[in-house]
């Protein structure tokens, strides 16, 4: 499946898209695969989601490369490291820096597909025996960890995912098939496209920033030496940081809502935190962007994990990439496993693939990364302009209301980010808000409107202590840092 | 376009309100308890209650926390501050384009709606004024060329039709 011509050629044109996309600043990983989603539309079910893979993955690790050379991360992933990074890059080790980036995302990639290999099947299994009050809870308890691991307010968050929610309820897919909320609309009957709201939020949401933000400075012409030199070394002199932060990704991917920028940013806390020599972090140290490399690269790969078995998206990436499975045919749930198993290795293959390819390729990238930066933002924002007109066109079913989706989910995002609302809860909820709202009502007809089983079975009870802990974790934390500042001001007293 | 919470968390219970009452309006199924308003309804009450919440200022610690971890990484800039105040509300100038696009493209064609927004934008953007007509034509063609041509995407060939 994966040997075929397509798939082969698919892989490479999304790797090099990748790399470009995601080294120009401004333009996110998750912005790259939005604007794919048009183009998987043409393709076979195993290329389509080969380029969702490959582009991602590339995207994160080349939003290093002008967070090494610039200080501007290319992506959100990189931010967390991007001082540290730059910092190796002024004391003369560029090389070094953007070859721990390269080579610890590649291992990263491959430690966070052999957790996919290893834990989706497993957890699959489990699965199947899941009723709909277990698949209700799982989903509510998806969207309390988005709201959780949101770097905001939880209320915020809750508000966003709400917000999410209360946008899937638009149109007639709902368990009675009365029309909600259309305001007398046909365009709204089939409710708010996922695809193009994603484009909205994630795409032209960029390119309303960039118009405000100012332009970057052209990046010197450096001569770089060899990429890989020490690699190995440092992986021999830093075995623990890597594992830690390949596992921290992989738990980070999985847990819904937190993507590659969330684990990078607690995987470069957690180095710093447990390091012997703590206070050369930020002084061009390799250790923390071992493990926060090693950490985004391999949450891409376990995010699918809850995406393929429960089409609860893992991160913003991919909760567009269920929207392509669902297109495709390949719908997300334990089945998919047993009935499709062949297509399942082939995604394992693809990661892998990916991820070895991402080494030659990366270096390619970063030696012509001082050409590819110089192209000016102002003449390819406006083309992606005309991309999210095109694309969401042409994945809305041609029909020009997508357009009109596209621009309000554009203001929306833009708005929310401005002001403290996490848009990935929010995606979250438009996403999810269908299977949450059918297990609910499912289960209630099931139950004849008695909420006692919802408790009473045992995955089920576990599943719904989990959520109502994230609901109060929050609370918990509050109390917890307000008595430790009464205390240290008490004795002032 | 900062909004202070007050405004946004009125917004959101206002918003809440409305959608429960629009689900309380909502025919139910014959011989079911549970119909198509208990969900729109359930979370138009969750909306209220946390719009109301942020509206009092609960849980602001954690953004303050939020913001101040995220300012030990970057250095204050405030030239960079003013020139994003100054240019706030030309934010809302891509997706005016879009709703251009959605107004005028199957009249006009893609390629000359295309060209316009692509002009336009650049402009906005400050692009050397000898680059914009050629990047927006080239950039206009080469789209049609893509999504017409290669993936058969059904653009409005208006006044302008291609030749392939």
């Amino acid at each position: 499946m994966v040997m075929a011509l397509d798939v082969l050629v698919a892989i490479l044109a999304s790797a090099v898209y990748g790399l470009v996309v995601g080294s120009l600043p401004g333009l996110s990983a998750t912005m790259a695969t939005a604007l794919l989603v048009p183009v998987t539309f043409y393709l076979s079910p195993i290329a389509a989601v080969a380029t969702i893979i490959t582009a991602s993955a590339m995207a994160i690790f080349s939003g290093d490369i002008p967070g090494c050379l610039m200080r501007i991360p290319g992506t959100p992933a990189s931010a967390a490291y991007t001082d540290e990074a730059y910092a190796m890059t002024k004391k003369g080790q560029a090389e070094t820096a953007l070859g721990i980036c390269l080579w610890f995302s590649a291992l990263g990639g491959i430690a966070g597909t052999l957790s996919l290999i290893l834990m989706a099947p497993a957890l699959a299994e489990v699965a199947l025996s899941f009723s709909t009050f277990e698949y209700f809870w799982l989903a509510i308890l998806g969207l309390m960890c988005a709201t959780l691991v949101a770097r905001t307010s939880p209320i915020k968050a809750i508000a966003a995912m709400l917000l999410g929610l209360l946008i899937s309820c638009i149109g007639i897919e709902n368990p009675a098939g009365t029309p909600r909320f259309t305001f007398g609309s046909t365009d709204l009957l089939g409710g708010i496209e996922v695809i193009p709201a994603l484009v909205g939020v994630f795409a032209l949401a960029e390119v309303m920033r960039a118009l405000t933000q100012k332009d970057i400075p052209p990046i010197p012409h450096r001569r770089l030496g060899s990429i890989l030199k020490g690699q190995w070394a440092l992986t021999k002199a830093y075995p623990k940081q890597q594992v830690r932060g390949n596992i921290v990704g992989i738990i980070i991917g999985v847990l819904p809502g937190a993507g590659a920028d969330m684990a990078a940013w607690v995987s470069y806390a957690m180095a710093k935190r447990f390091s012997k020599e703590p206070e050369k972090f930020g002084t061009g140290h390799p250790e923390g962007l071992i493990e926060a490399g090693a950490s985004n690269n391999a949450s891409l790969a376990s995010g699918w994990v809850p995406s393929l078995l429960f089409a609860i998206p893992g991160d913003t990436i991919t909760a567009i990439a269920i929207g392509v499975l669902y297109m495709k045919g390949l719908n997300p749930g334990p089945t998919l496993f047993t009935e499709k198993a062949s297509s399942m290795y082939a995604l394992y293959i693809i990661f892998i693939l990916a991820n070895i390819i991402m080494i030659p390729l990366g270096i390619m990238m970063i030696r012509a990364s001082s050409h590819i930066l110089r192209v000016p933002r102002a003449l390819v924002m406006p083309v992606i302009l005309v991309f999210c007109a095109v694309g969401s066109f042409a994945t809305g079913g041609n029909n020009l209301f997508a357009v009109l989706v596209v621009a309000a989910f554009g203001l929306v995002g833009f708005t929310m980010e401005k002001n403290g609302y996490p848009v990935a809860a929010m995606v979250l909820g438009i996403v999810m808000g269908t299977m949450v709202e059918q297990s609910f009502v499912t289960s209630l007809i099931k139950s004849d409107g008695s909420i006692l089983p919802f408790l009473s079975r045992p995955i089920s009870a576990i599943l719904a202590l989990c959520t109502f802990i994230a609901l109060f974790w929050p609370l918990f934390a509050w109390l917890r840092r307000y008595k430790a500042s009464f205390d240290a001001a008490s004795p002032a007293r | 376009m900062r909004i202070s919470d007050r405004i946004s968390g009125v917004f959101l219970a206002l918003l809440g309100a409305a959608a429960f009452w629009g689900g309380s309006r909502l025919p139910p199924v014959p011989g079911q308890q549970v119909g198509p308003s208990a969900f729109p309804m359930v979370v138009g009450a969750g909306l209220v209650i946390v719009g109301i919440l942020i509206a009092l200022h609960i849980g602001r610690s954690f953004e303050e926390q939020a913001e101040a971890e995220l300012a030990e990484h970057s250095q204050p800039d405030p030239e960079a501050e003013l020139y994003e105040k100054r240019r706030q509300w030309l934010a809302l100038l891509p997706p005016c384009l879009l709703v251009f696009y959605y107004l005028v493209s199957e009249r006009l064609g893609f390629i000359i709606t295309a060209a316009i927004m692509i002009g336009v934008l650049a402009w906005a953007f400050n692009a050397r004024r000898r680059l914009i007509l050629p990047v927006a034509l080239g950039g206009a063609v080469f789209i049609h060329l893509v999504f017409f041509k290669v993936l058969r995407v059904p653009l409005a060939p208006g006044l302008l039709p291609m030749p392939w």
